[in-house]
Parts: structure tokens; C-alpha cells; sequence
């Protein structure tokens, strides 16, 4: 639970076409290599947002090494679901079944609980597009918008003011930015310190569309809501 | 001999099932209903090696009602379909193999659309517009390539599926008597009297 | 009747000049019995490489089934699509580990291969029921009229044939090679792979 609140901020905003996803990385650096998220791959690095399945996206925060165990588990899972039923996972059940083995760890001697809380960003016809957060004792609940990691409660009392039950995708990324930039410790944004996601419907299959932005994208979007870091050598020259 | 016919139509998916239960050459029972009642919005007609019937159609019941009670609403037909083929193929492979034959049809209450899958002991699967087991099949197949209307009302569908029924048993030397005719639609599943 | 046509049905790939080919027909049955025109025997395993499975229907389903599964697992876990000659040998091997007790279905694979320069590679491959891989330049044929497809391929099949003429080659001749065989039929589906896109037609035949 500690890890937890030390961990990069993970959020998410149901919207009324989609679910957006965004989460602070805290491993950052000009030596670490980024070259590997630059293309390739779904987008993304890899460090706090993945794709779970076709219809679900997932964020973690908390211990990196259990997330990822947990990440390989749940999409399992889900490529299970595909084989046993020829459909995608509900979002629900797929939420429940890392809560299964999530609690397993709390109730049995001799091993430690992973230390990891999820957020699950996902569609599926039954209950259409939905947000879970699912904490290490195996506890799972939905919401139209929530956030875990540092900050989580500075985070959820901003969008508890500014939510609204019919906001669109394009405003809820809008909301996520907003909530994002006051709740990281960093003054100013840049991709090296930002993932974002979102799933919305295609709109000619129908089918659950999962996008996962490239650094250049987030970078691109962060302009778009003027959050981005200024570049220093512009600033020097005008002053 | 065992015959099953299923059709699908405007919302709706029509099944039927003969109601004897027989043993070699002797009827034992007229009054056997052959079609399961799964979820809310979904039917299964099975037929085959006695014995292996019942108890592959209880096994498939008690496991979508499982499946139904964990997760508060029901598989959809395409899902429940794909698990219940996949069940009888793993069984064909098994030491002693279900010998059961099924028309699965349902209702899919998230996209309001009917379905319907021919199902055989091999784990063939087939998404079709209607469907027949047993000798019955022979004239059905025909008979509804012929008069089958899948934007149909309930009423051309029942005429349509009383061709079926007729011609059997007016061609077949060892056809069934009775049947029960079920429907499924957006309302649930009821029993109709032909 | 073997067990192998049960349910009938043929699959055929070609390659061409940049691009390959692949169709099969859309009969189901169980034996003379027509039960659906509508099964499609040929699937996407990626962008660029789809998979046919003629033979028992049962099996046809399981196999689609479990690729789907191996592949997914397979994208997810490494974020990069698998190639044809990869995705062959995984082919190849799930089929042998059943060497006493097979999926009674004979894969046909066409798909384009990513070369180290960055260019696509045409690539057809097909595989015997326990996964003896069988790569060929021309054409690979397979299913319940695969002895009539041998013959009409061979006449019309030529190397280096563009996108439209290697669709036109390869519906002409599963279409009249089906016709002469009462196991294959009532309908055909054809795709057409190239580097940038995939142009998959149905086509209807002699529907009788």
C-alpha cells in the first residue's frame, strides 16, 4: 500500500463514447533509452499503461515487477475468455478474475500481496464502456472517475468538482490534462513524464478501438491544451 | 425415429423436438420434452444416444445457470453456442464421447437479435437461417431452402415449420407423432401449441 | 468416405507478384447432406498472412480457435505481428504433437513475408494433417477437390501475376474446379493480400 501512494498517478474519466486514460511516469531521465516506444509495439512505453485485451485497457500503480506479472496474468486470462466463449472478456469479469488471485495472496501464509493497484478502462455490450479500480486485497469497484497513485486525493476531489454525467471523450481528455498537470509534481508536462490512452468505438466496425498514444502524440496533445514544456532555448533567445 | 427442426425469423428463433423417448423399437414415452430452456432468451434441442442426451443437456444447463448466477446476466447465444461446441468437441476426443446432436437457438437481448446454430456430436457448428436433425432433416432442409422467410413473422415461420412437420409425417415410415414447439424472442421463451 | 470429407470443402492459395492470394469455398455438409453456405474455411492470423483449413469441421473450428489463441498471446506479448515462416513452424509443430491422434485438417498459409530490406516477400505454404510443411513458388491446393484444383491451377497459374489477374486466376479456378466436385461448392470467398491492404471478395457460383 505504501508503494501505492508513492507511485506515478494513474487516472481515468468515463466518458459517455469512451473512457480516457492517463498516468505519470516516474522513471525519467535523459539516459534512459526511450527508443523502443518511439514506434513498433502498441504506442506507449510500457511503463504504467497497457492493453489488457482488444476491449480493455489497464493502468497500474504500485510495485513495476508485480504490475507486470499481474499484466501477463490478466491477458491470459482474457485470450482464455476468447478460446472458452469466442467473444471478448466482459470488463467486469476480467476485473474479477485479478481480484481472484489478488486475494489468494491475502488469505494464504507464506507469500506477499502484490502490490498493485489497477485501473481498468474497457467496453463490452453489456454494461458498454466502463472504469474499475481494483486495490491489492482484492477489492474491485466501478466509477465514472477515479485515480490512484501520489496525489490520488487532490486528484479525486478535482474531478469530483468538475465531472459531469454527460461529458464527451474530447472533453473528459480535456479533464484528465487539466486534473493531470495540477496533480504531478512537475510544473510542466512533456511525454517523457506522460502516457495517455483511450477507447472509444470504431466508428464503421463498432468494434472496441484501444489507442494508446506514441510520445509524439502525447506531446502533440499537450500542445493542443497548452501544457506542454516550453522549449528553454526559444525562451532564452526571446528574453 | 428422433426428428428436431429450428428456423429463425423477425426476432424471433422457432424450435421443435418430437416427444418420444424410445427404446430399439418400442416407445416408451410420447410426452418427453426435448427442449432446454437455458438462460432466459435461450433454447436447446437435443437429440441422440439415449442416456448421453439428458445428461449432456443437464451438464450444459447447470453450467450456463452457473455462469448466469456468477455474473448476474446471462452468456449471449453466440458465446453460449461456441462453449457448448467446444465441450462437445473436446468430448469426441475423450475415452467415452457424448453422442448428442442440438439445435441451439436464442434471443441476444444486447444487439436485439435472434440466433441460431446447428450443432452436431462431432462439434460442427454452423450459424444457419434453419436447421433440422434427424431423418426429419431430409425433407426439412429442402422444404424450408423452398418456403423459409428470415424476415418472416411468427405466424409464416409456424406455417413454414407445419410444412416440415406434415411432410415428414407423411413421408417418413418411422415418423414421430408429437412435437413441442418453442419460441424465443425479446419477451423470453414460450411454449406454442401448433 | 474418409473422415477427411465428411464435411467437404477447398481451399487454394497462389502467389503472385508482390502479393498472394488465397479462397475457399462455403459448403458445410455431413456427407451428401448440404447442412450451411455459409462456412468460411480461410482466417486472419495477421495483417498479412491468412491461414485455410479444409477438412473435418470440427476441427476446422478447434484449430481457428486455439491459432487465435497461440497468435494473440504471440502479438501481445512481444507487440510485433508473427511471420509466415514463424508462424509455419508453430503450424507445424501444434499439428505433429497430435501425430497419433490428428486434427483431420490439411492448413494452406499465404501471406507476405517482412524481408531484412523492409520489403514484403510473397509466401504460400501447406501443411498434411500431422504438419509435414510443404513450401511452394505457384500454388498450394487443398481439400475435397484438390485433385481438380491440381489440374486447373497448373493450366492457369503463371509467375508474377499483379493483384487483379492473380484474383481473376485463382476465383476462375476454384470455381471450376469445385463444380466437379459435389463435396466443394455453393459460393466462393477470396482474399487478396498485398503489402498495404487486403481486398477479400465473396463470389457466388453455381449455387446447386
Amino acid at each position: 500500500m505504501e508503494a501505492i501512494s508513492h507511485a506515478g498517478t494513474v487516472l481515468g474519466v468515463l466518458a459517455t463514447d469512451g473512457v480516457v486514460l492517463a498516468a505519470e511516469k516516474k522513471v525519467t531521465g535523459k539516459l534512459l533509452d526511450l527508443s523502443a516506444s518511439k514506434e513498433g509495439g502498441y504506442g506507449g512505453s510500457g511503463e504504467k499503461i497497457f492493453l489488457l485485451n482488444s476491449n480493455v485497457i489497464g493502468g497500474v500503480a504500485g510495485l513495476t515487477a508485480d504490475a507486470n506479472s499481474l499484466v501477463n496474468y490478466a491477458r491470459s486470462a482474457a485470450q482464455e475468455h476468447l478460446l472458452n466463449y469466442n467473444e471478448d472478456i466482459p470488463v467486469e469479469l476480467l476485473a474479477q478474475r485479478l481480484c481472484d488471485l489478488k486475494q489468494g495472496y491475502t488469505q494464504y501464509g507464506g507469500l506477499r500481496p502484490f502490490g498493485v493497484s489497477l485501473l481498468y478502462a474497457g467496453y463490452d455490450p453489456h454494461y458498454q464502456f466502463q472504469l474499475y479500480h481494483s486495490d491489492p486485497s482484492g477489492n474491485y469497484s466501478g466509477w465514472k472517475a477515479t485515480c490512484i497513485g501520489a496525489n490520488n486525493g487532490t486528484a479525486q476531489s478535482l474531478l469530483k468538482q468538475e465531472y459531469k454525467d454527460d461529458i464527451t471523450v474530447e472533453d473528459a481528455i480535456g479533464l484528465v490534462m487539466r486534473t493531470m498537470s495540477k496533480t504531478m509534481d512537475s510544473t510542466t508536462l512533456g511525454s517523457e513524464k506522460l502516457e495517455f490512452a483511450t477507447l472509444t468505438l470504431d466508428p464503421v466496425t463498432k468494434e472496441p478501438k484501444a489507442k494508446i498514444y506514441r510520445p509524439s502524440e502525447v506531446d502533440v496533445l499537450l500542445k493542443k491544451f497548452d501544457l506542454a514544456k516550453k522549449d528553454e532555448d526559444a525562451e532564452m533567445k526571446t528574453a | 425415429m428422433e426428428c428436431s427442426f429450428a428456423l429463425t425469423g423477425k426476432d424471433y428463433v422457432l424450435v421443435a423436438a418430437d416427444t418420444t423417448s424410445a427404446r430399439s423399437i418400442i416407445k416408451m414415452k410420447v410426452d418427453e420434452d426435448k427442449i432446454k430452456t437455458l438462460s432466459p432468451h435461450l433454447l436447446m434441442a437435443y437429440s441422440g444416444e439415449p442416456g448421453d442426451t439428458v445428461q449432456f443437456a443437464e451438464y450444459i444447463e447447470r453450467n450456463i445457470r452457473l455462469y448466469h448466477i456468477r455474473n448476474l446476466y446471462p452468456l449471449r447465444p453466440q458465446s453460449a453456442a461456441s462453449w457448448i461446441r467446444r465441450a462437445l468437441a473436446e468430448s469426441l476426443r475423450s475415452r467415452q464421447s457424448y453422442t448428442v446432436n442440438l439445435l441451439v437457438g436464442g434471443f441476444d437481448t444486447a444487439d436485439k437479435t435472434p440466433h441460431l446454430y446447428w450443432i452436431d456430436y462431432l462439434g460442427t457448428m454452423a450459424t444457419v437461417p434453419f436447421a433440422a436433425h434427424g431423418y426429419g432433416s431430409y425433407f426439412a432442409s429442402s422444404l424450408l431452402d423452398r418456403y423459409h422467410n428470415p424476415d418472416g413473422t411468427l405466424e409464416e415461420g409456424l406455417d413454414a415449420l407445419r410444412r416440415a412437420i406434415d411432410e415428414t409425417a407423411k413421408r417418413l415410415v418411422v415418423s414421430p407423432g408429437k412435437y413441442t414447439v418453442k419460441v424465443v424472442d425479446k419477451d423470453g421463451v414460450r411454449v406454442i401449441d401448433l | 468416405m474418409s473422415i477427411m470429407d465428411h464435411n467437404g470443402g477447398s481451399v487454394i492459395a497462389m502467389a503472385g507478384k508482390d502479393c498472394v492470394a488465397i479462397a475457399s469455398d462455403l459448403r458445410l455438409g455431413a456427407g451428401a447432406q448440404t447442412i450451411a453456405m455459409n462456412f468460411e474455411k480461410v482466417f486472419p492470423v495477421t495483417d498479412r498472412l491468412y491461414m485455410g483449413l479444409p477438412g473435418l469441421a470440427t476441427d476446422v473450428i478447434t484449430l481457428r480457435e486455439k491459432f487465435r489463441y497461440l497468435t494473440n498471446m504471440f502479438h501481445i506479448k512481444e507487440s510485433r505481428p508473427l511471420q509466415p515462416s514463424t508462424f509455419a513452424h508453430l503450424l507445424s509443430s501444434t499439428l505433429y504433437e497430435r501425430r497419433f491422434g490428428p486434427y483431420f485438417c490439411e492448413p494452406v498459409l499465404a501471406g507476405l513475408e517482412l524481408t531484412p530490406s523492409g520489403t514484403y516477400q510473397p509466401y504460400i505454404a501447406g501443411t498434411d494433417l500431422i504438419g509435414c510443411l510443404n513450401f511452394a513458388k505457384d500454388f498450394i491446393v487443398a481439400g475435397t477437390a484438390s485433385d481438380k484444383l491440381f489440374g486447373v491451377a497448373e493450366g492457369l497459374w503463371e509467375p508474377d501475376l499483379g493483384p487483379e489477374d492473380l484474383f481473376e486466376t485463382i476465383s476462375q479456378t476454384l470455381l471450376n474446379s469445385v463444380d466437379r466436385d459435389a463435396y466443394s461448392g455453393w459460393g466462393a470467398i477470396v482474399h487478396v493480400i498485398t503489402a498495404d491492404k487486403v481486398v477479400t471478395r465473396t463470389l457466388k457460383g453455381r449455387m446447386d
